[in-house]
């Protein structure tokens, strides 16, 4: 395998984990979030801003990760 | 490496090669359909480039789309004082922003913020939607112009500690009162380094999500070709499933644009308010 192909390699598994992180992540949120709304109704609009915040960060640190994998492919 | 630079200052070469050359590896198609592309020539002087180019094209679309809207939800007040159609729009998410962002992030007084985050808000959302009409660009998607807007973000985070504090008071807030005289070396390092991450993340953040977009339009799109290349029936094949999800993620980039001027925004009233409100 030369250079490459590893950093190929590389992205496609980096990708990959980064995926599974990020899943489990925005996951648990959502579980998190349903469970608060399915107890409290009246709290749904409050703590749908929550989760899109916090959404939005997880997403956040999950396209650093995505970039650098993406730097892998491009850069060669 | 000088893929990475065309990435990051984001200007291709426009002489080294025509639009008949490029394009025939997948990873170039993508890279091409995601970088700038100087349109000139003409304003080189050296090493200082400040030709036209394409992101900066439509920076500049965006910034007076957002200006001429704000102009124009501005009449319905002079004639009457009720607004109405653009004006009613337009007021509904200044005062959300007002209200739900500003006052409730940075307190009583993050009222004067209101338009620094009226402004961040507007434009990140047209820049991100004008970014999705046919032959244009998204200029957030562009890591220069997320690095402008996070350099804003930075010094009225900066503004908002001084202003209250002093510089000096603004500078001993980063250290919470309280803490064991031996912490001091590591919290001191940790805090300044903190006040750098937080625009840095901001930058990156809008910077991924507006290049991924496209960046999966174009994967799902180039799927065509990829599969006509190995047999002519497949490539008709996947036609309407790659439409199919191209027209799906662009459905999901329109919610992306928003979610993503709302997170720059409330971020920004977040951060100004921990500066503005260090803890105790």
């Amino acid at each position: 395998m030369n250079a490459q192909a590893l950093a190929y390699f590389a992205a496609g598994i980096g990708a990959g984990l980064t995926i599974i992180g990020g899943a489990a992540g925005i996951g648990r949120l959502a579980a998190a979030a349903m469970e608060g709304i399915a107890r409290q109704p009246a709290a749904a609009g409050d703590i749908r801003g929550a989760m899109i915040v916090a959404a939005g960060l997880i997403e956040g640190v999950t396209f650093f990760a995505l970039i650098v994998a993406m730097l892998l492919v491009l850069l060669k | 490496m000088s893929r990475l630079l065309w990435l990051l200052a984001a200007v291709e070469p426009a002489a080294a090669e025509g639009p008949a050359e490029e394009g025939h590896r997948p990873a170039e198609v993508l890279l091409h359909h995601v970088t700038d592309r100087a349109l000139s020539r003409h304003f080189d002087y050296g090493p200082l480039h400040f030709e036209p180019t394409q992101h900066l094209v439509f920076f500049v679309i965006a910034a007076g789309l957002v200006l001429l809207m704000c102009r124009l939800a501005l009449r319905s007040y002079q004639k009457g004082g009720v607004a109405t159609g653009l004006a009613a729009a337009v007021e509904t998410v200044v005062i959300f922003i007002r209200d739900e962002i500003a006052e409730k992030n940075i307190g009583h007084d993050g009222r004067i913020y209101t338009p620094l985050l009226c402004s961040f808000f507007f434009f990140i959302l047209i820049a991100a939607l004008v970014g999705l009409m046919p032959f244009s660009a998204t200029s957030t998607g562009n890591i220069s112009v997320t690095l402008g807007l996070a350099i804003v973000s930075f010094v009225a985070m900066q503004y908002a500690g001084i202003r209250k504090y002093g510089l000096l008071g603004h500078f001993k807030n980063l250290v919470p009162p309280g803490l064991p005289g031996w912490l001091l070396p590591i919290m001191i390092p940790v805090e300044i380094l903190g006040m750098f991450t937080k625009p840095f993340a901001l930058m990156v953040r809008l910077f991924a999500n507006m290049l991924a977009g496209h960046m999966v339009i174009t994967v799902l799109l180039m799927l065509i070709p990829l599969m006509a290349a190995i047999n002519v029936a497949f490539g008709w094949a996947v036609i309407p499933v790659s439409l199919a999800l191209a027209l799906f993620i662009m459905l999901l980039e329109l919610l992306v644009a928003l979610i993503q001027a709302y997170i720059f925004t409330l971020l920004t009233a977040i951060f100004i308010g921990m500066f503005a409100h260090p803890a105790h």
